[in-house]
């Protein structure tokens, strides 16, 4: 938004440099003093990082992350369209729908995740359904996210402005068609941001999975830190992982907004 | 059941212990948002790229890896600080980024031309955005910024991993004694789900007022 | 930018991992070395056809052809996964759990449910596992959930502290201290029972506990011996002090009102007692790190509960 200042003049240029500079020179020694006193206490040592320099260990963690994102891929495509009809439901004429999506919604967006897990884990069984493993995580982290998702595109929906559906209806579309070609790519479009938030999120939450022992990263970072002793190398790897994995999917999502905003203008 | 009910204290203290967290987390969440929001659209870019380089680094990463790595490795590198203080400090630089997001989103809601009127009159950028651009972006992101707190609010349970007693603590501890655990946790579910009605509740109301109608 | 930062992370990294050029093969060792002799198995006590009684727990479990147990699978000794090899499970628990299975299969075929503290009872309630076999410390409270077969092993809880710190010398000095605790372990009850002024912080895992006590963040750390042992062998910075000061007996856990498969287990429990295989996976286990010989087991039925 570069609406927002003028362009900087020669003099308010030399001003931004010299802060650029200082905060530059603040942020390095900052970041000096504490990788300096990291390894004073060793912790940069060469032999406590000597594990992550073996396959067998990465293979381990990387297992993890497939659960991690084959769990994380289900509940996502599955919790985004439900999300889309809960929230249309929400905003729609009929009070009957209006009242039950509303109710869902508030409903499961306050429940906390873990219950939901033990219910499916407990509850379930003990009236003959008994899900596979997957499921066990994925159907609660749905049910919870689906309320999530709905509630981010009710909120695009909301913002805009009012003269875009009343344009579509005056040329003759119905309701349905105009919230379907208008009013819904517009405001997904204002709250991607939200909705990839969303979506890392919910990558995280995989992590609830180590109450139904399902096999994902941050488990088995504790299965490995206890193994090795290594509490804080093992967690900054996994770290890493986590930045990564995620980063690139803000990455690409941000990429396919760029394109469809040259597309659409 | 009965020598469950007259334990109640425990409970109780680490109920109390969730809600002061939960708000001083989210107040400092609130304000921290903002600010990296403003930060995100400023004429500097080192301070661009830094609010980026935060948002990116604590929205992909598990809020447990980074607790660990606060409680655990920080002392190393320098810090020390008490367990409750890093416990916060971890919660809000954590939602924080949630809410710059979210605030982001409604900035960019905000129609074209109120920047261009406000520049048009002379206004300059912490005017703009002070007066203009955020009051109407944080009225079009009231859901989904309480949608973070309520985030914030079922977060706190993460504090039982290292050594805050707040309410799961105190129900885990509860059941080690009294090996109840379907009405302890599913009381201490409830009270959570209560807590997120109410956050949920005041932001409908607090939506419905400041709605800006077009 | 963000490339950047991506970058600066790497490099950093890449700079860390440069610098243990040679060091190749000096990776941390694991905790005590646990490993599972390969003839554990081979003279084990495999259950009489007579003994598998129709229509109970046993038959259900000879038939779907595995044992369904829940154990750890970060317990160093007494069930730790193998990173570098995730099917291999060691460790006490673990080969107790192996032994039961050939006791009833004939092969030890077992599928681990790692439980979290909480879920014990509720899994064996609702069938999801067929034994517990995790530290499970048999209290009255809990024999009111779950039916307990053993106990197996008797251990206690026992104080560490930094080493070269003199002024603690046992559970007595712990008076006015802060003292870390594992979350969900008998600690949480049984230190302030001792020690009402002693401050308790808990941590959720044994390696955050021993880092926090590391970091000054404790006076002393209250485990049970075992894993204090197995921690004090594979960090020389750790020292535990004075002598156990609680009785813990672990239990098998087991369906609650099961007396068939409880009295199958504990004949099972007295064989490899009596076999030697006990002994053998004691040894093999939490004996790498204590010397001294295999300790007589206890009584089975001698702790109210079991």
């Amino acid at each position: 938004m570069a609406v927002l200042y003028d362009a900087p003049g020669p003099r308010a240029r030399r001003r931004i440099a010299i802060w650029s500079a200082v905060s530059g020179v603040v942020l390095a020694v900052l970041l000096g003093l504490g990788l300096w006193q990291f390894a004073r206490h060793g912790q940069l040592d060469a032999a406590r990082w000597a594990p992550f320099t073996q396959w067998p260990i990465w293979k381990y963690l990387l297992v993890g992350l497939l659960g991690t994102l084959e769990a994380a891929a289900y509940v996502a495509v599955l919790s985004a369209v439900a999300g889309v009809f809960l929230a249309l439901g929400r905003l729609s004429g009929v009070r009957v729908v209006r009242w039950l999506a509303t109710g869902y919604i508030e409903i499961a967006r306050t429940l906390p995740v873990l219950l939901m897990i033990y219910v499916t884990l407990f509850a379930l069984p003990s009236v003959g359904v008994n899900l596979p493993l997957l499921w066990k995580l994925a159907l609660p982290l749905t049910v919870a996210n689906a309320a999530a998702f709905a509630e981010i595109f009710r909120a695009g929906i909301l913002s805009l402005p009012r003269g875009q559906s009343e344009a579509a209806l005056s040329l003759g579309m119905t309701r349905a068609q105009a919230m379907r070609y208008v009013v819904l790519p517009q405001a997904v479009r204002h709250v991607t941001p939200s909705l990839v938030s969303q979506l890392v999120s919910l990558l995280k939450d995989t992590s609830l999975g180590y109450v139904v022992a399902f096999t994902e990263l941050l488990y088995r970072a504790q299965v490995l830190s206890a193994y090795n002793h290594l509490l804080v190398q093992t967690f900054l790897v996994v770290t890493f992982i986590y930045l990564v994995c995620n980063g690139s999917l803000s990455f690409v999502a941000h990429r396919l907004r760029r394109s469809s905003e040259r597309t659409h203008g | 059941m009965q020598a469950l009910l007259g334990d109640l204290g425990p409970l109780l203290q680490g109920l109390l212990t969730t809600l002061w967290m939960a708000v001083l987390s989210a107040v400092g969440a609130l304000a921290l948002g903002v600010i990296v929001t403003a930060m995100r659209v400023s004429p500097i870019p080192v301070l661009r790229g830094v609010a980026f380089a935060y948002v990116q680094l604590f929205l992909n990463v598990p809020l447990l890896a980074l607790l660990v790595l606060f409680v655990f490795a920080l002392p190393d590198a320098g810090l020390l600080m008490p367990l409750p203080m890093t416990a916060v400090v971890v919660l809000v630089i954590y939602e924080a980024a949630y809410v710059a997001e979210a605030v982001r989103s409604g900035v960019n809601t905000v129609a074209l031309g109120q920047a261009e009127a406000a520049r048009a009159l002379g206004l300059t950028f912490r005017q703009t955005l002070g007066s203009v651009i955020l009051p109407q972006a944080l009225r079009a992101v009231v859901q989904p910024v309480g949608n973070v707190m309520i985030a914030l609010v079922m977060n706190t349970s993460l504090f039982a991993a290292v050594g805050i007693v707040e309410l799961t603590a105190a129900a885990n501890k509860t059941n080690l004694i009294h090996a109840q655990p379907i009405p302890i946790f599913v009381g201490a579910g409830l009270t959570y789900m209560v807590l997120a009605l109410l956050i949920g509740l005041g932001t409908g109301w607090l939506e419905r007022r400041v709605a800006i109608v077009r | 930018m963000k490339g950047r930062v991506l970058l600066v992370t790497a490099g950093t990294l890449a700079v860390v991992l440069a610098g243990c050029g040679s060091g190749g093969e000096s990776a941390v060792p694991p905790a005590g070395g646990a490993t599972t002799s390969p003839d554990l198995f081979k003279d084990a006590p495999v259950a009489e056809a007579a003994a598998i009684l129709p229509g109970s727990t046993m038959e259900r479990i000879k038939q779907r052809g595995k044992l369904i147990v829940a154990e750890a699978l970060d317990a160093p000794l007494l069930s730790q996964q193998n990173p570098s090899n995730p099917d291999e499970v060691t460790g006490f628990d673990a080969d107790l759990a192996k032994l039961l299975a050939v006791y009833i299969l004939g092969k030890p075929e077992v599928e681990i449910v790692p439980p979290a503290t909480e879920t014990r009872e509720a899994l064996l309630a609702n069938g999801t596992v067929d034994v517990v076999f995790n530290t499970y410390t048999i209290t009255e409270e809990r024999a009111t959930q779950v039916a307990f077969a053993g106990p197996y092993f008797e251990s206690g809880l026992a104080v560490a502290v930094k080493s070269g710190n003199t002024g603690i010398k046992g559970v007595d000095d712990l008076g006015g201290r802060k003292v870390i605790v594992g979350a969900n372990t008998p600690a949480v009850t049984e230190v302030p029972k001792v020690q009402p002024t002693a401050q308790i912080i808990t941590f959720g895992t044994d390696p955050q506990a021993v880092t926090a006590l590391l970091q000054g963040r404790g006076d002393a750390y209250v485990q049970d011996l075992t894993i204090l042992a197995s921690d004090a062998k594979a960090n020389p910075q750790l020292s535990v002090v004075g002598n156990p000061f609680t009785k813990e007996p672990y239990g098998i856990g087991l369906k609650h009102g099961d007396d068939d498969f409880k009295k199958f287990v504990n004949d099972w429990l007295k064989k490899v007692q009596d076999g030697g295989q006990w002994a053998q996976a004691w040894k093999s286990s939490l004996g790498t790190v204590v010397d001294s010989a295999p300790p007589t087991p206890p009584a089975i039925g001698s702790v109210p509960g079991s």
